[in-house]
């Protein structure tokens, strides 16, 4: 006969909700200190993109690399739950205040390459100079994209992004079929108004999605992930792509990169 | 004014069915006869609850001398057909609605304005989208300015396949006119995806109110590796007053391949859509000029599915038809306008195979 067990005491408060993180600095040290990984830095704006300030010098940071969403689109690639891809359709929309075309372009390309599993090789873009940027570009493996970034989004408006793969078996989206801009979590109807949420991360609970992400690729260079290995090269890849979209807009061609 | 008398030839076209109601039930219309290109597109429109009291016969001729008082023809056949029948019906003085592909040869666009002008007959487009009520809104919001001056349109006209149903459509020389390969050393033909939709060629032009001064293409692999024509394919480009554009007019929704369309023919949920971002130096307009609409999971595939919830497109068609005809007045979208669109599609072909930017004529 099993000894008697003392009754378990009761909670003495109900379970809360974790205060939201505002500083994602704190989070990023607050994820190093939590999983023991050596290192230090502060995210930071560096020229069309970001990085990490470390003590020994600026690391590239491709934080949509690790986005949840792109790394499940990537799996559908990977898994062949989407076989034989044929066509990628990307688009990008935001406001000059918030990200650059140039930035635009740089992340829409590596997010081909990424989700495509293969290097984009040539461009052929028009362009309305920095503000809008429309790219036909062909990878590796054959596959097409089609990229659409502009910046004449007008400040106050949520971005809008859309990112689609189209294979001979299946389709895979971020976006839901028959919607055009991303859905939110929770939408609270209040008498201001409407306000929406959208939490992806129970750890850094807090941090918008786009934060959620720089925090995230920060500790992947930290932690020396096999993700975050070649940023600094591809980061200079892409720069050099971007660079090609506009000589492709400039001299009307197809510009191998 | 009195009902316009009008038959529907060939019955071969995809988009034939769609004109079965309106032409029932509009007061404007008296549908008097059809006219069928083979056995089996007869037995199909038998079948149809709308065919009810409307003779069907096997040549056009033998149409047209039962009915000596016909005033007017949808041309519901192969683009390769049309140069032919709108020769014969300008000669009978008929009035003419033409799918959506006239002729992709321009020598052939050329004589059918020449003899649809000479004989004063209306020839009118089908570019149904004119009169859908989200092109509508699109129409006006752009004209009050809602996104000021337009700096870049992104454009789909996306579907599934017709080609298990309408063979034609995947077969070069009824839907191009001849055997063109796409590129050098390409298996593939002209003649698929792009030769199916010109409507955002189309759209980008009213948008504007600019021509389309270049366009450059590329063909993405097949999703449908066993048909000999393109189904996935790109376009960018510029019109000639500096709007930027980005059109994709592929066949990239899969289907089951159903010789009759129907309940069951998607394998993606939404079978066709044309949605639209126009962004301008005011602001942005993005639209789903199909949507939303109602989603079911139900018969036959058990698969989740998009159930269209308007598809009136074919009433305004057939109204400004009717008005073209009785008021004397030429169509919206007549031969002359829809010339430089199928030119930009031309065009797009041209630079698939050249790898290079084509201007498009005026």
């Amino acid at each position: 006969m099993k000894p008697a067990v003392s009754p378990l005491a009761p909670n003495p408060a109900p379970a809360a909700a974790p205060a939201p993180i505002a500083d994602r600095d704190a989070a990023l040290r607050r994820l190093l200190d939590k999983y023991r990984i050596a290192g230090e830095g502060r995210i930071v704006a560096d020229g069309d993109g970001w990085a990490l300030a470390t003590p020994a010098g600026n690391r590239a940071l491709l934080p949509w690399r690790c986005e949840r969403r792109f790394i499940e689109l990537r799996r559908l690639v990977e898994s062949r739950t989407l076989e034989d891809v044929s066509t990628l359709r990307f688009a990008a929309l935001d406001h000059a205040g918030s990200r650059s075309l140039r930035a635009q372009l740089l992340r829409e390309l590596d997010l081909c390459a990424f989700v495509a599993g293969a290097e984009v090789v040539s461009v052929f873009a028009v362009c309305d100079r920095e503000r809008a940027a429309n790219v036909v570009a062909a990878l590796a493996n054959g596959v097409r994209a089609s990229v659409e970034c502009s910046v004449l989004l007008p400040a106050g408006n949520r971005p809008v992004d859309r990112h689609e793969i189209i294979a001979r078996r299946g389709v895979g989206s971020d976006r839901v079929v028959d919607t055009q801009v991303p859905q939110a979590s929770i939408y609270a109807f209040g008498a201001g108004g409407e306000r929406r949420f959208t939490d992806t991360d129970a750890e850094l609970y807090g941090l918008g999605e786009d934060d959620v992400a720089l925090v995230r690729a920060a500790m992947a260079v930290l932690q020396g992930a096999p993700v975050a290995a070649d940023w600094e090269e591809r980061r200079r890849r892409l720069q050099t792509q971007v660079a090609a979209v506009f000589q492709s807009d400039q001299t009307r061609s197809r510009v191998q990169v | 004014m009195k009902p316009l008398k009008t038959a529907i030839l060939s019955l071969t076209h995809g988009h034939t069915r769609k004109y079965y109601q309106t032409l029932k039930e509009n007061p404007k219309l008296e549908w008097v006869a059809a006219q069928a290109d083979n056995a089996q597109v007869k037995a199909i429109f038998a079948a149809s609850p709308f065919s009810a009291g409307v003779p069907c016969y096997d040549t056009a001729e033998a149409l047209f001398a039962a009915h000596p008082d016909l005033e007017a023809v949808v041309l519901a056949s192969d683009n390769a057909s049309h140069c032919r029948q709108v020769e014969e019906c300008a000669r009978r003085g008929l009035h003419i609605l033409s799918m959506k592909i006239p002729t992709f040869d321009m020598r052939e666009y050329d004589r059918m304005i020449e003899v649809v002008e000479k004989a004063g007959v209306v020839c009118q487009i089908e570019l149904e989208l004119h009169h859908n009520p989200v092109v509508h809104r699109l129409k006006r919001l752009v004209a009050e300015g809602a996104v000021g001056r337009i700096r870049s349109i992104q454009a789909t006209n996306i579907t599934l396949s017709p080609v298990w149903a309408f063979p034609w459509q995947g077969v070069p020389e009824p839907s191009y006119g001849r055997r063109v390969p796409l590129a050098p050393g390409d298996r593939r033909f002209r003649g698929g995806a792009l030769s199916d939709h010109p409507h955002i060629f189309d759209l980008i032009r009213w948008l504007t109110g600019s021509d389309i001064g270049f366009v450059y293409a590329e063909a993405a692999p097949n999703i449908r590796p066993e048909i000999q024509v393109e189904d996935m394919l790109l376009v960018n480009g510029k019109m000639a007053d500096g709007t930027i554009f980005l059109l994709d007019p592929s066949w990239s929704r899969k289907e089951e391949k159903l010789l009759v369309p129907g309940p069951g023919w998607e394998v993606f949920p939404k079978r066709m859509e044309v949605n639209l971002t126009i962004s301008g130096d005011a602001g942005v307009l993005v639209a789903d000029c199909f949507g939303p609409n109602v989603y079911h999971n139900g018969g036959p595939n058990d698969r989740y599915t998009v159930q269209y919830t308007y598809f009136d497109e074919w009433i305004g068609l057939m109204d400004e038809f009717h008005a073209c005809v009785r008021e004397r007045r030429r169509p919206s979208i007549d031969l002359r306008w829809h010339r430089q669109t199928i030119a930009a599609m031309n065009a797009c072909y041209q630079a698939i195979s050249a790898g290079a930017a084509q201007d498009v004529a005026a």
